[in-house]
């Protein structure tokens, strides 16, 4: 995708919203039942945001993701990416962004990743030679080059996956929508990726990048921002600590030290903090430290130098210093009431009518949750 | 390494990436009719197999006709006609496997996604996939037409060649034209797509006379002219290569077949891009290009 | 599964009882519940009836236009002086249907499998024999095609004037040929699966094309006597030409040879004008074991290729 001139490319702050949508609503009919799919959501993600969407599988997320690639209508609501509407200029938005999803087994196996790759580069449109330049590029990139000349069909799980993320690059994207990319892979292959697609963001502002997944730590690790998705409806949005700070206020600490004149009593005493009590100085089990532990609550993170300073006061000597923080899970759980492995593991559910259920038709429906009647719920207005 | 292999977008900001000038989306289509032919055409030295069934094999099926008219005692221009429509079937199963019901397997794959998702235009990548089988088409029609023609003698009289050029190639653009409107209603259809591909041999086989002149089914045979690309072209090939036969075709001269072949070619790419499109919204808006399982 | 917490070694009360040694691979029981739930599950993949559409396409309008395709051939040359050959080649046309349901539909169980349903690999390490599983399916594909024949008879009987008395009908000679028939089809397209099992995804088309390169040697649509010698004795080497002949005696008495006849090399060796059933029998039972001890041979031969180049889940295309 190339103009043919140098350009100096549009700070973030220049570019209209990288995703627009108000009142998403998907719905799909299986006969005489209605299934919702998506149920009213909205979304804004400035340019150059790597944003996430985190929930369990049937969340919505891959439904949603397929109105933004304009690969499915809304059944109500309206979308933009950046500034084009996903109804009526497809055409634009196609030329802008790509698509890359977990699992994926597309592509034709008789061909060798470079000639799948160069294929895929026809399709955006990259005149023959330039697209095969931008293949080697990416093959290196992405670490195959030495599968350069392999047939697809004989790649394994992770080589595919690269294969498949760099297809997602070979048009330079403004916007790439990123479906549980790591879905199947090993530990060192997910990070890879991960890492790849940092960097691809990192070298031009503007790049956006959505990202669809269920595994809460990928989430906390790349996202600036993470709208937690549930049932077809935005639970909550925010940056990974705002989220956290939802359940869990204050800071917690796991303290060890060589010895504490006066036990924990002195250091509740100390401006700042909320609570210290003295916890076990080892495992069930363990070796016995001869060290004096204690679990600090302080109001905010600020409060603890002051601890350290008082600390060294009374002529105690920091061991460890572990921050105790919530996870994205114990997020989910605090707005759903459910853990996320709950909710993947609970069994299929009778139907009800307009209930919001998994993100592809035929899924089976979930049990309405009469705990969390919409509006009960604390949901995040975005921004 | 980010800089070197992430360079900085080549356009300033997405709306003039976005906005592709008339040319570069006609150069954009072409590249993708290119694109998708790649395969198709690779595979052909990747996979030698179909030279054995998509050359040698049909060969013997068109003998199994050109030997029913032996056993008959039919005029040798019988065994000709057998012959033609022999070779003209690979074009025909070109149009129908691998244009028609193509796009049904490539949601099976997990391809039709991405290529609704990239910005050229459908039929490019349809064009694409008849113009790779092409090459095996014409391979296969050749050596049906070449090795049938020696071994049983036909005899062809062919007085006017620029004609039958023409209608060969009409009858092509014509097919093609069908397969990208079949291509568009097999995308709805989920499988039964496949199904109907099944609809499409004997059956339109009979209709259009591939074994016999097709005028000699009366009112079916005139329809079959006035509507499959199969049956005219056929026909008014058939009556070029053996001018001067005592066999009545019972058909239109070939000139007004050629004629009609124009028009089929112009209304089915019409309709063809108009079902495209208006069946990839419905596709949309049903949720149809991305679920498998149907 | 056991229950957490359980022992999971096999063999013990937790982990849903003591092994059996009755699921071993080759077991006569085993291999009979396998086959016969290839053949449900077959029937009810195939099985198409409760689908007007899918029924109206391969149990009437492909058969059916298969056989107008030849009876509009014989009646431009002959008109009614080639009538006799109608009944010729509708019954050769009806039969036909069993021969692409045995022998194309399992080579296509081997595409549908490994192409579409991704399960030929669940299959073949599953402690069932994969031929059991294929043959399995082909009996139900068979028994579908049937479908096809009986609608292609009864319509040849009842729209083209082929001349069919009930009481002539030699029932045995029937239920014999087809028992015989369709084992050595299976066979055959046993063979075609092995075949199919090593190339790729465009190979949809193939197995139609050797079912109509098979056409041209199974005296199907016209007397062998018309091939020349070689290619005649190709065909008299192959379980089809006898089988058809066989029920085409059955069920027509008077009807032309396929086997014999004027320059036929059955009427050049032997002397006689054709076969009698007897003889037909035989050479179908003899043609059958045949085909069916090659297919033994290819097929293991086959799979054992496709294991060794992991082909058994590789899903290709272009």
């Amino acid at each position: 995708m190339t103009s043919g001139t140098s350009r100096v490319p549009a700070q973030p702050a220049d570019l209209p919203a990288a995703i627009e949508a108000r009142g998403i609503r998907r719905e799909y009919r299986t006969g005489s039942t209605v299934v919702t799919a998506l149920d009213g959501v909205d979304l804004d993600v400035p340019p150059g945001e790597f944003f996430g969407l985190l929930g369990p599988n049937g969340a919505g997320k891959t439904t949603l993701i397929k109105i933004l690639t304009t690969l499915l209508l809304p059944t109500a609501g309206a979308a933009r990416v950046f500034g084009f509407d996903i109804e009526h200029q497809t055409r634009q938005i196609r030329r802008i962004m790509n698509m890359v999803a977990g699992g994926e087994q597309s592509g034709y196996g008789i061909l060798e990743v470079r000639e799948q790759l160069w294929m895929f580069s026809q399709f955006y449109g990259l005149a023959g030679r330039e697209g095969w330049r931008r293949v080697d590029e990416l093959v290196e990139a992405v670490g195959l080059a030495e599968q350069r000349h392999q047939r697809v069909s004989s790649l394994s799980t992770g080589q595919r996956q690269r294969m498949n993320v760099a297809r997602g690059l070979l048009n330079d994207p403004w916007i790439l929508f990123l479906d549980e990319p790591t879905l199947g892979l090993d530990v060192s292959s997910a990070r890879g990726i991960r890492d790849l697609i940092l960097d691809w963001q990192a070298a031009a502002g503007g790049r956006t990048v959505l990202l669809t997944t269920h595994y809460m730590a990928e989430a906390d690790e790349l996202c600036d921002r993470i709208a937690i998705v549930d049932r077809g409806r935005i639970l909550a949005i925010g940056t990974p600590s705002e989220l956290k700070r939802r359940v869990q206020g204050e800071s917690v600490f796991r303290l060890e030290l060589d010895r504490l004149d006066g036990g924990p009593a002195t250091l509740a005493a100390l401006p700042g903090v909320v609570s210290a009590v003295a916890a076990a100085a080892a495992a069930p089990g363990g070796p016995v430290r001869q060290t004096a532990v204690v679990n600090l609550v302080l109001h905010d993170d600020a409060a603890l130098s002051g601890v350290v300073e008082a600390l060294g006061g009374i002529g105690s000597r920091i061991v460890a210093l572990q921050k105790s923080e919530p996870t994205l899970e114990d997020v989910f759980v605090e707005l759903v009431g459910r853990g996320l492995e709950e909710e993947e593991a609970a069994p299929a559910r009778p139907a009800r009518t307009t209930t919001a259920i998994g993100s592809e038709p035929g899924s089976p429906p979930a049990r309405p949750d009469t705990s969390h009647e919409a509006g009960d719920l604390e949901e995040d207005e975005p921004h | 390494m980010s800089s070197r292999l992430f360079p900085p977008p080549a356009c300033s900001s997405p709306a003039e990436a976005a906005a592709w000038t008339r040319r570069r989306a006609w150069a954009g289509n072409l590249r993708a009719l290119v694109g998708r032919a790649y395969p198709r055409v690779r595979g052909l030295n990747r996979e030698p197999s179909w030279i054995l069934f998509e050359i040698l094999l049909p060969f013997l099926t068109t003998s199994a006709f050109v030997f029913v008219y032996r056993a008959l005692q039919a005029p040798p221009e019988f065994v000709g006609f057998a012959v033609l429509g022999g070779a003209m079937t690979a074009f025909w199963l070109n149009v129908v496997w691998m244009m028609a019901a193509q796009l049904y397997w490539e949601k099976d794959q997990g391809n039709l996604e991405l290529y609704f998702s990239a910005p050229m235009d459908m039929m490019s990548v349809l064009l694409g996939m008849a113009v790779g089988g092409l090459v095996m088409s014409s391979f296969r029609a050749a050596a049906v037409l070449v090795v049938a023609t020696l071994v049983y003698g036909v005899a062809y009289s062919v007085e006017q060649w620029l004609l039958l050029v023409a209608v060969f190639v009409l009858t092509l653009a014509a097919l093609y034209g069908l397969g990208m409107v079949l291509a568009s209603l097999f995308l709805m259809w989920g499988r039964e797509a496949w199904h109907l591909t099944q609809l499409l041999t004997e059956p339109v086989y009979f209709v259009s006379g591939l074994n016999f002149p097709v005028g000699r089914l009366g009112l079916i045979g005139a329809l079959a002219v006035a509507t499959i690309p199969l049956a005219v072209g056929l026909d008014a090939m058939r009556q070029l290569t053996f001018s001067g036969t005592d066999i009545a075709f019972d058909t239109p001269p070939p000139e007004i077949e050629a004629l009609i072949l124009v028009g089929m070619t112009v209304v089915f790419t019409l309709l063809a891009r108009w079902s495209l499109r208006a069946l990839e919204t419905r596709a949309r808006r049903e949720g149809r290009l991305t679920v498998r399982w149907r | 599964m056991s229950e957490p917490g359980a022992p999971s070694s096999p063999g013990s009360p937790g982990v849903g009882g003591a092994l059996d040694p009755a699921r071993v691979r080759g077991d006569p029981g085993e291999t009979w519940r396998a086959f016969a739930t290839a053949t449900r599950l077959g029937w009810q993949m195939e099985a198409n009836w409760t689908d007007p559409f899918l029924f109206f396409v391969y149990s009437v309008a492909k058969p059916i236009a298969s056989v107008l395709i030849l009876v509009a051939m014989l009646e431009i040359i002959g008109g009614s002086a080639t009538r006799e050959y109608r009944g010729y080649v509708v019954v050769g046309s009806a039969l036909w249907s069993f021969v692409m349901a045995g022998i194309a539909g399992l080579a296509w169980s081997i595409l549908d499998d490994r192409e579409r349903y991704r399960m030929l690999k669940y299959v073949v390490v599953s402690p069932s024999r994969l031929s059991v599983v294929l043959m399995g399916r082909g009996v139900a594909r068979v028994a579908v095609g049937a479908m096809g024949a009986v609608i292609t008879l009864a319509f040849g009987i009842v729209l083209l004037g082929v001349s069919f008395d009930l009481a002539r009908v030699d029932w045995p000679l029937v239920a014999l040929s087809m028992l015989l028939g369709l084992t050595g089809i299976v066979a055959v397209g046993l063979i075609l699966a092995a075949v199919i099992m090593q190339t790729r995804q465009e190979a949809w088309s193939y197995p139609e094309a050797v079912a109509g390169a098979l056409f041209l040697v199974s005296g199907a649509v016209f007397p062998l006597a018309v091939l020349p010698d070689p290619v005649e004795l190709v065909g008299l080497v192959t379980p089809l030409p006898w089988w058809i002949e066989g029920v085409r005696r059955a069920l027509l008495p008077d009807s032309v040879s396929g086997i014999g006849g004027q320059g036929s090399l059955w009427t050049g060796l032997t002397g006689t004008p054709a076969p009698e059933p007897i003889q037909v029998l035989v050479a179908l039972f003899v043609t059958g074991v045949v085909s069916t001890l090659a297919a033994a041979i290819i097929f293991r031969a086959g799979t054992r290729r496709a294991s060794s180049l992991g082909l058994f889940d590789r899903t290709t295309g272009s």
